[in-house]
Parts: C-alpha cells; sequence; structure tokens
C-alpha cells in the first residue's frame, strides 16, 4: 500500500483505539467505587498514541529504506545481468525501468528497461506488502499493550502529557537543526572548494569567467569580486535609492497625513507589491523595464546598450522592497512618543517641520534597521536578477551597463550540466556561504540598532 | 531652526501682520505643502507601479487565456488511416494512432481544406485534438466530419493583426471560408507542459504546486505551531532557549536561494552516501523534496506569527483555568490554542501565500523538469508554477508571452485569494481583549 494511504488508515485505526479505550474508561467511572484518575478522554489518547506513534515512525524509517531494498532485489535478479557497469548508464536503465513499471506503453523505453519493469513492479509490491504488514501489526500490538493498561488507577494523563511535551521540545530543536543543517551543508561543501581554490584568490580575485576554467589553476578564473561588486550595486545602491524615499515617504504620508480611508486603502495596496511573487517581476523587469531602459540608454547616446541594464533589475527590486521600508518605518515612526510630536506641533512647526525635524531623527535607529534588513532582503533576492541582469563580471559604475549578482552566479553554476565535484559547482556553495554570512551580520547589526533603540523610550 | 532671538533689551512681541514674518510663514506653508505633496506621489507612485505590472500582465495575458480554432472537414477513412475500432478501446489507442499516421492525415486534410499552406495554419499539436475526438467518438473513423482544432501561433498572431502577410492573406481567406471560431482555452486549465505553446497548459504545474504545498504545510504547519508553544508557554528561560530563538529569527531572514543549497547539499549527500540509492527511485523534481524544502523555508515565518498570536492572548484566560484546576498541558490546548487559532492561521496563510510564490530554492534542487503530464502523487517528477513560469519565460517562442503572463495571472489570482482569505479570518475572528 501506499505510505500516504497507509498512513490514513493507521490514523483510522487510531480514531478507533480512542474511541473503545474511552467507552472503556467510562465504563469504569459508572460504578462510582473506584475513581478514575484520569479523565476517559485522556484515556482514549493514550490509547491512540500507541496505536499510531509507533507504526508511523516505522513507516517514515521504511520509506528511507525500502528504494534500497527495491534495487537490491532488482540488481540481484537474473534479468539485471544485462545491466551495464557503469553506475551512471546502469541507473538510468533502471529508471526507466521504473517509468515503464508505472506505465507500461512508455514505447520509447531502452528494451533492456521493459524486460527489468516486471522485476521492478513485483518487487516494490512486494516490499510494500512487508511494509504494510508489519505496520499493520505494530498498530495492532501497541492497541493491544495499551488497552490492557487501562484501570481506573492508570495515569493516562501524565503519560499523554509527558509523550506531548516531548513532542513540543522535537519540534523546536528543528530550527536549530536546520541552522546546523545549513551551516553544515555550505561549510563542508565550501571546504571542499578551498581545497581546490586558495580562499584569498576567490575572496579577492577580479576575474570571473566560470565557463572557461583552467583545470590547473581554477582560482584565476574563479575571483568573485565583481560578483560582490554587482550585488552591492545592484541591491544596495539602485535598489535602495528606489526603496528608501518611497518607502520612507509612503510610511511618512500615510501614518502622518492620510485619512483613516485612505490608510486603509492604500497600506494593503502597498502591502501587495511585497505579495507579488518574485518571478513575476523578474519577468516584468526582463520583458518590460529592461527594453525600456535600454531605450533610454540608446537616447542618452549608447547604441550598444546591454539589454540586460544593472538598472533595471535594480529599479523593480527596490519596488519589490518598497513595502518592507515602508513598514519598518512605519513601526519606528508609531514607536516615537506622540508626547514629542504634540510637543513640536504645540511650539508651532509645521507638520513636515516635525517630521523631518522631530519625528525621522527620534526614529532613525529603527530605520536604519529597517534598511539595514531591507539590504540583506535585496542582496538574497535571486529571481529578478535571474531573469533580468546579465551573467557577465564586470565591474562598473554605470547603471545602464551589464552587472552580475552572486544569487544570480549560485543559480548559473548549479543548473548546468551535473558534475558536482568540479569547482564550478562547489564554487556556488562558497558564493552561499558568504551570501549567507553576510546577510546574518547584516541582520544582527540591524537587531541591535533596534535593540539599542527601543531601550531609549521604554 | 530659527534666527538668533534678539538680545533681550530689545524683545518686542513678534510682529505677525510684518512683511518679513509674512513671507517667511508663506515659504513654510509652502514647504509643507510640497511635502505633503511629495509623499503623496511616493504613495500614488507605487500603487501606481503595481497597477502598471498588473495591467501589463493582464494586456499580454488576457490572449493565453483564448484559443483560435479551426474548422477542418476531416474523412479518416477515406485518407487511409488504417486503424480498428477495437483498436480505440485499448490503453494502447494513443500509441495506435500514432503509429497508423493521423499526424499526416491531418496535415493532409489541412492542405486539402484550406489550401497548399494549409498545414502551416495548424498548430504543431493539433493531430492530438483529432486523437481525443476520434477516442471520444469512434464513429468518426467511418465519416465524414468537421474537427476544431488549435491554429498555430503564427495564425493566431495574424488574426490579431500582428503576423506575416503570408498568415493574414489565409487569414482572410479562412474567414470568408467562416472556419475561424474564437473561444475559451479550456486545454490551458487541463493541459500540461509542451513544446507548442499552443497545446501548453497550466494544470500540470498548478497540481505540482498543490502536492507541495500539501507537504509543506503538514510539515511547517504542525512543526510551527508545536514549536511556537514550547517558546511560549513551557521553554524554560535558559541558554538553549535562547539558541532556538536566535535560530528561528536567522532563519526567518535567510534568503531563500540558501534553503535551495541546503536542499540540494543534502540531496546530493543522500545521493552520494547511499550509493545511488534514491537516484532512480525519487527523482529530484518530485513534490516530497520540494515541499521539505520549502516547509524548512516557511517554518520560521509560522512559528513567529503563532508566538504573537498565543502571546496576544491575555494571562487571565490562563490563570482561570489553572484555577480551576487544570493541568498546564489542558491549559495551554483546551485553551490558549483555540484563542490564538485566528493569528496563526493568519500567518500560515501568509508563509504558504510565500512558499507558492517561491521559485529559487525548488530551481536548485533541480524541480526544472519539462513535465508533460500531471504529476500523480508525491514521488513522482513534477513542476510548481512559479517554476512553469519562469521555464515558459525562458522560451523564444512568441506564442509563450502570452502563456507566460496568463499563468502569472492563475499564479496571483490563487495568491491573491489566499492573502484576501488571510485578511477575512483576521477580521472575522480578531479579538480585542
Amino acid at each position: 500500500m501506499n505510505p500516504f494511504a497507509l498512513s490514513f488508515v493507521i490514523l483510522g485505526l487510531g480514531l478507533i483505539g480512542w474511541l473503545t479505550a474511552r467507552a472503556r474508561a467510562l465504563r469504569f467511572d459508572r460504578g462510582g467505587a473506584k475513581r478514575l484518575h484520569s479523565l476517559p478522554a485522556q484515556h482514549g489518547w493514550f490509547v491512540a498514541m500507541w496505536t499510531v506513534l509507533p507504526p508511523l515512525l516505522f513507516l517514515v524509517v521504511w520509506s528511507a529504506v525500502s528504494p534500497g531494498l527495491v534495487r537490491q532485489t532488482v540488481l540481484q535478479s537474473p534479468t539485471a545481468a544485462g545491466l551495464s557497469d557503469f553506475a551512471f548508464e546502469r541507473d538510468s536503465v533502471l529508471a526507466q525501468a521504473r517509468e515503464v513499471a508505472k506505465n507500461p506503453y512508455d514505447t520509447e523505453a531502452d528494451p533492456l528497461a521493459r524486460q527489468l519493469a516486471p522485476v521492478v513492479r513485483a518487487a516494490r509490491n512486494r516490499y510494500a506488502w512487508t511494509g504494510t504488514a508489519a505496520a499493520a501489526l505494530l498498530a495492532f500490538a501497541g492497541a493491544a499493550f495499551a488497552l490492557s493498561r487501562i484501570r481506573p488507577d492508570f495515569r493516562a494523563r501524565s503519560k499523554v502529557e509527558r509523550t506531548l511535551m516531548m513532542g513540543l521540545l522535537v519540534a523546536s530543536l528543528i530550527a536549530i537543526f536546520t541552522t546546523i543543517g545549513i551551516f553544515a551543508s555550505l561549510f563542508w561543501e565550501s571546504t571542499r572548494f578551498f581545497s581546490q581554490v586558495p580562499i584569498t584568490q576567490f575572496l579577492f580575485g577580479t576575474h570571473w569567467s566560470p565557463q572557461v576554467i583552467d583545470a590547473k589553476d581554477p582560482g584565476a578564473s574563479l575571483g568573485a569580486v565583481p560578483l560582490f561588486w554587482g550585488t552591492f550595486f545592484i541591491g544596495a545602491v539602485i535598489a535602495m535609492l528606489v526603496a528608501i524615499p518611497f518607502g520612507l515617504m509612503s510610511a511618512v504620508y500615510l501614518t502622518q497625513y492620510a485619512s483613516a480611508t485612505t490608510r486603509r486603502w492604500m497600506k494593503p495596496t502597498l502591502e501587495m507589491l511585497a505579495g507579488v511573487p518574485t518571478v513575476v517581476y523578474g519577468y516584468f523587469a526582463a520583458l518590460t523595464v529592461a527594453p525600456a531602459v535600454r531605450k533610454l540608454a540608446v537616447l542618452l547616446g549608447d547604441p550598444f546598450a546591454s539589454s540586460e541594464s544593472a538598472l533595471a533589475a535594480g529599479l523593480v527590486m527596490g519596488v519589490m522592497i518598497i513595502p518592507f521600508v515602508s513598514s519598518m518605518a512605519d513601526d519606528s515612526l508609531a514607536a516615537v512618543p506622540t508626547a514629542m510630536r504634540d510637543g513640536s506641533l504645540a511650539m508651532g512647526a509645521t507638520t513636515s517641520e516635525t517630521i523631518s525635524r522631530v519625528l525621522v531623527p527620534a526614529a532613525l535607529p529603527g530605520v536604519v534597521a529597517g534598511v539595514l534588513l531591507a539590504v540583506s532582503r535585496a542582496i538574497g533576492e535571486t529571481m529578478i536578477v535571474v531573469m533580468a541582469a546579465s551573467g557577465a563580471a564586470t565591474i562598473t559604475l554605470n547603471p545602464l551597463q551589464s552587472a552580475t549578482t552572486v544569487t544570480k552566479q549560485i543559480v548559473d553554476l548549479l543548473t548546468g550540466e551535473a558534475e558536482f565535484d568540479s569547482p564550478k559547482t562547489l564554487a556556488a556553495f562558497a558564493l552561499g556561504l558568504t551570501l549567507f554570512v553576510i546577510t546574518l551580520l547584516l541582520n544582527i547589526v540591524a537587531l541591535r540598532v533596534v535593540k539599542k533603540y527601543r531601550e531609549a523610550y521604554e | 531652526m530659527s534666527k538668533p532671538a534678539a538680545p533681550p533689551s530689545e524683545r518686542r512681541p513678534t510682529d505677525w501682520k510684518g512683511a518679513a514674518m509674512q513671507k517667511r510663514i508663506r515659504r513654510r506653508y509652502a514647504a509643507e505643502r510640497r511635502f505633503r505633496v511629495l509623499g503623496a506621489g511616493a504613495v500614488i507612485l507605487s500603487a501606481a507601479f503595481l497597477g502598471f505590472l498588473l495591467l501589463t500582465m493582464v494586456a499580454q495575458g488576457w490572449r493565453g487565456f483564448t484559443v483560435t480554432e479551426l474548422a477542418l472537414p476531416i474523412d479518416l477513412r477515406a485518407d487511409g488511416l488504417k486503424i480498428e475500432r477495437r483498436q480505440l478501446a485499448t490503453p494502447a489507442a494513443d500509441l495506435a494512432l500514432a503509429s497508423a499516421g493521423l499526424e499526416d492525415v491531418v496535415q493532409n486534410a489541412a492542405v486539402r481544406a484550406f489550401g497548399p499552406e494549409g498545414d502551416g495554419y495548424l498548430a504543431p499539436s493539433a493531430w492530438l485534438a483529432v486523437r481525443t475526438a476520434v477516442k471520444r467518438d469512434p464513429s468518426l473513423l467511418e465519416r465524414r466530419a468537421t474537427v476544431y482544432v488549435p491554429a498555430a501561433t503564427g495564425f493566431d498572431q495574424a488574426l490579431a493583426g500582428e503576423g506575416d502577410p503570408a498568415m493574414e492573406a489565409g487569414v482572410a481567406r479562412l474567414q470568408k471560408l467562416g472556419a475561424i471560431s474564437r473561444g475559451f482555452n479550456w486545454a490551458f486549465l487541463r493541459e500540461s507542459d509542451s513544446t507548442d505553446p499552443v497545446a501548453v497548459g497550466i494544470w500540470g504545474a498548478l497540481k505540482g504546486s498543490l502536492l507541495t504545498m500539501a507537504i509543506t504545510f503538514l510539515i511547517a504547519f504542525p512543526v510551527g505551531v508545536l514549536s511556537a508553544i514550547y517558546l511560549e508557554e513551557y521553554a524554560p528561560k535558559n541558554r538553549w532557549t535562547d539558541l532556538i530563538e536566535v535560530s528561528i529569527n536567522n532563519l526567518a531572514a535567510v534568503p531563500s536561494i540558501i534553503f535551495g543549497l541546503l536542499g540540494l547539499a543534502v540531496f546530493l549527500g543522500t545521493w552520494q552516501i547511499g550509493g545511488h540509492v534514491y537516484g532512480p527511485m525519487l527523482p529530484r523534481s518530485a513534490p516530497l523534496v520540494g515541499g521539505v524544502t520549502l516547509a524548512l523555508m516557511i517554518m520560521p515565518v509560522i512559528v513567529i506569527a503563532s508566538r504573537n498570536a498565543i502571546k496576544g492572548v491575555p494571562p487571565s484566560i490562563r490563570d482561570a483555568a489553572l484555577g480551576i484546576g487544570a493541568s498546564p498541558i489542558q491549559v495551554v490546548f483546551h485553551h490558549v490554542l483555540p484563542l490564538a487559532m485566528p493569528g496563526i492561521l493568519t500567518g500560515t496563510i501568509i508563509g504558504m501565500a510565500r512558499a507558492l510564490g517561491e521559485t529559487a530554492p525548488l530551481l536548485l534542487i533541480g524541480m526544472r523538469a519539462f513535465i508533460v503530464t500531471a504529476p500523480g502523487g508525491f514521488t513522482d517528477p513534477s513542476t510548481v508554477l512559479p517554476v512553469q513560469i519562469f521555464l515558459w519565460s525562458d522560451e523564444v517562442s512568441r506564442g509563450f508571452v502570452e502563456k507566460t503572463s496568463a499563468a502569472i495571472l492563475v499564479l496571483l489570482a490563487v495568491l491573491l485569494a489566499m492573502n484576501g482569505l488571510a485578511i477575512y479570518l483576521r477580521n472575522k475572528f480578531e479579538t480585542r481583549w
């Protein structure tokens, strides 16, 4: 049986267990002579737990192990003797056999794959049924064990609650494991990269052309400075030149000037800008903004202007970041004590004078933190630059020329042919590690700034 | 801020009516108006950009939802299609029709009906429409009939007045014949990817997205809510708890592409350590793989939203429940959690919407396969809507532009519905304590 269907059956068994146990506990209750330690429903949960958890855990393990077992069985079958010794070819035939096992009318498959298909199907069926039987056995054994323990004085509640607490703890540890996983995987792959390419060459080299890598000196064409510059130029300069004025002014207008109705309608509208998927922005940048920017460049007297300019990607990215800056600025403006605003107005300052000389300076740490977070978001943004920025790594100050970014290069490096040990692929992980560290630092600095600032007014 | 005050000895009441003061006040008011206009301008321009983006997509995409069909008279028996009726009933019907030469027969019919360039008017996938029609009504094998088949991209553009002159002549001739009809492109909602822009559809990608989102939800929601409960209600204040909090806050700010790298490294790791165990058995583009990656990505969003919602439940609720003898677990699961649920669900929907629009991590883990049939389960190769949009946007054929924009409209509609639901839930169930 398919593991997903099986999980539903197990959950159904758990429900039956819950009902049975509760009914049993209710019957104890009716005598009145002996009071139950726990509520009937808690006995129900105890049995349901024993019915559901062991087979589900088993299923998780089993679905990780059984593909390997199926493969072993198929490889040991006499039909598999004709398989190539090369792992790559063998796997390709096996993959085709798997497809044919599902859809027998696939005509383009390798003849050997067609022969293997029944073997694959048989092996899969066998292991699927073994798994199903074992899971069912576990479910019934667990249920029987738990039901046998139900007595009026049985402390079902503390058992159930202890398990639940364990579950809560495990759930919250997953965040730590993810962080460790990210760091470990990036670090591990990067170490392998830096064993082939010196770290100084990667960090300070100014020539980036991963398409042509000299096998003797891979570092010569893997200098990441042009990428860092492009990322900084597009994400932290051009995008911020759009996002900071627009975001800040929108926040100021919506909090200080706009009527309640305007605010109620315009705030969600601006937030919709943040909800548009980045792939849509990327498509828009590549199809509409980039040609317009190119035309502008031609008008300005550059007939060979790139249609993948830094400006197009940066502009659209800036628009995407506007709501982010705006809501951070909104929060920090709202945190300025009203007394300061009222005081300034009472002294005869106009609203704009109050904003620019009292509110914004007071909210500045929060605004700065918001900008830092916005920069960290912009330099990690991928799809816009993948679709609208160029792949050519140049160091330029001209926004009408092409520039490339770290994220764009990661995608380009990893979506080519799959050679997992080449310096080219590993370079993507080194870039990823750099990106991770930089965004982490930006976030830590931003949070520090916010914390310091909060203490000033509370 | 202002000019230095006059020495105290000369101090007189300010002359508000004086010309200098009036001028100064006028200047300050003008500055005030300018500032206000600047603010309004920023809001309006931002909103205008959103409007411009949506309008561009609608202008380019609406044609993607329509299809131009040509009425093609066809007589399969006379054209020598050698196939028996009973073959159509078997699962191998597609194969039989293809090997009997249906494609050539359809092209010949087009040439006969529409002139020497007739087969160029039909989409390359036109014969598939005939195939479907024949399978639905086997009597077509024996009689003359008219089948509606999709027109080629070039023909469609000529109809809109943007094609080349030869094609426009063809359009004029067929219009005289009355063979052109336009209608809603149901195939766009029913089919999957294809090399022919006329035949593509989003159903495969949409179903892939649904399956991926199901996995994401099943992992991220329970884990996110449970860890929020633990951190907010039970966690002792110590170094470990701090570590968990710091890592959740950091994860929320990590760029999405990093999660793609994590997924790739883990996947490649099992690929290598497991001795190619999973390679043939679990494709890299399975919804299971993508769903787990996205779940890790949005889990921090759900944790943070849930913690805020739980924090919003007043302590008096907890005290009252504890006071009448509820255990700490009962307090949370019977009282706090139901009250916090609207907030938690709102956060979850927003997180899911983010996962639904996410492309980069899925590109990295390899979910960019060319999928012509909708996936049947969590371990089938599949693609998702944003990745499909990305793949189509890379196509050079002009017909893909309108399909890409149409797919974007579908994606935006789904996201808008999700966000609308989140706002509705928040407004309907929000409790003010």
